[in-house]
């Protein structure tokens, strides 16, 4: 196996880190969003915790191991082509959108367990928390850009 | 050389899915075996855990494997290596087709593990051994040794 062969590899299981964490984080909270006792969601939202682990490892590898691949490669990819480019602008968007996401939902998750703690009652505070629609848009747009970021990959525009 | 690279822009759509499935396997799964060992901790909430393992089972495991299947498929035969399959697709085959019948013991598993809180060991435990086993695929695909 070469050295391209290896940094490939490398890549590629930070992108299924990366896409596979924020699936399970997505299914995770959207079972969270069909729960009404504190307790639940304070679960559901805490054990996203491992797909955080997850996302973290595979934002590494994948911007390690993606600029390498870049001047490793043996098709001529350069640092200026636009489809590098967007992929590192989409990169930086996605990891700062699910970022601040995630601090907003992790503000919920200690909301929830502050409630489980107070008699588990559901909550409409919590409820419209879990709804939160900036929460939401920057989750959804987060996992949206990593999508488009897997598009570019396949098909290297103007590669 | 990479699928990518053998398939040039033409081979897009069929990789797309290929790859677009196999990472939403890979999620779809890591969320099954993260219920799957949480409903052995959280005793109280166990019924839940295993009830929302099962639906992700159903509504996320099994189309993510069929798109990454189909995908595969499709690109298997757009560029021939059907007829003459190296043995880095041959991994890939072995831990998809096998693959199926896992998928469906872990289905029934979670189906069981609904009423009987014991079966969830034997789901997690499976499913576990399943996500390293699609780890080991991902090495054959990327880095195609040999």
């Amino acid at each position: 196996m070469s050295k391209y062969d290896w940094l490939l590899f490398l890549h590629v299981i930070g992108a299924f880190l990366l896409i596979g964490g924020s699936v399970t984080a997505a299914a995770l909270n959207l079972s969270a969003l069909r729960r009404e006792r504190p307790s639940e969601i304070a679960l559901l939202l805490g054990l996203t915790r491992v797909a955080v682990f997850a996302i973290y490892g595979g934002v590494l590898l994948t911007i390690v191991f993606g600029l390498w691949l870049v001047s490793a490669s043996p098709f001529g990819y350069g640092y200026g082509d636009a489809w590098v480019i967007a992929a590192l602008v989409l990169w930086v968007y996605s990891n700062a959108a699910g970022g601040i996401g995630g601090k907003r939902e992790d503000e919920t998750r200690k909301l929830a367990e502050r409630l489980t703690a107070e008699g588990d009652v559901p909550s409409a505070q919590l409820n419209a928390r879990l709804r939160d629609p900036v929460t939401l848009a920057l989750e959804y747009s987060s996992g949206l850009a990593i999508v488009v970021i897997l598009v570019l990959m396949i098909w290297k525009p103007g590669a | 050389m990479t699928v990518a690279s053998l398939c040039g822009p033409t081979c897009g759509a069929p990789l797309f899915l290929h790859v677009l499935g196999a990472t939403l396997l890979f999620g779809a799964l890591l969320a099954v075996t993260t219920l799957g060992f949480a409903s052995m901790r959280v005793v109280e909430h166990g019924p839940l855990l295993r009830r929302l393992a099962f639906t992700i089972m159903l509504a996320g495991v099994w189309p993510s494997y069929i798109l990454m299947r189909v995908g595969a498929q499709w690109v298997l035969s757009r560029e021939g290596l059907d007829e003459n399959t190296p043995g880095w697709v041959g991994v890939g085959f072995l831990v998809s087709d096998a693959g199926i019948v896992v998928l469906l013991v872990l289905t029934l598993l979670g189906w069981l593990g609904r009423r009987r809180p014991r079966v969830s060991t034997w789901f997690a435990g499976l499913a576990a051994v399943y996500l390293v086993a699609l780890g080991v695929a991902v090495f054959a695909m990327s880095a195609k040794p040999g």
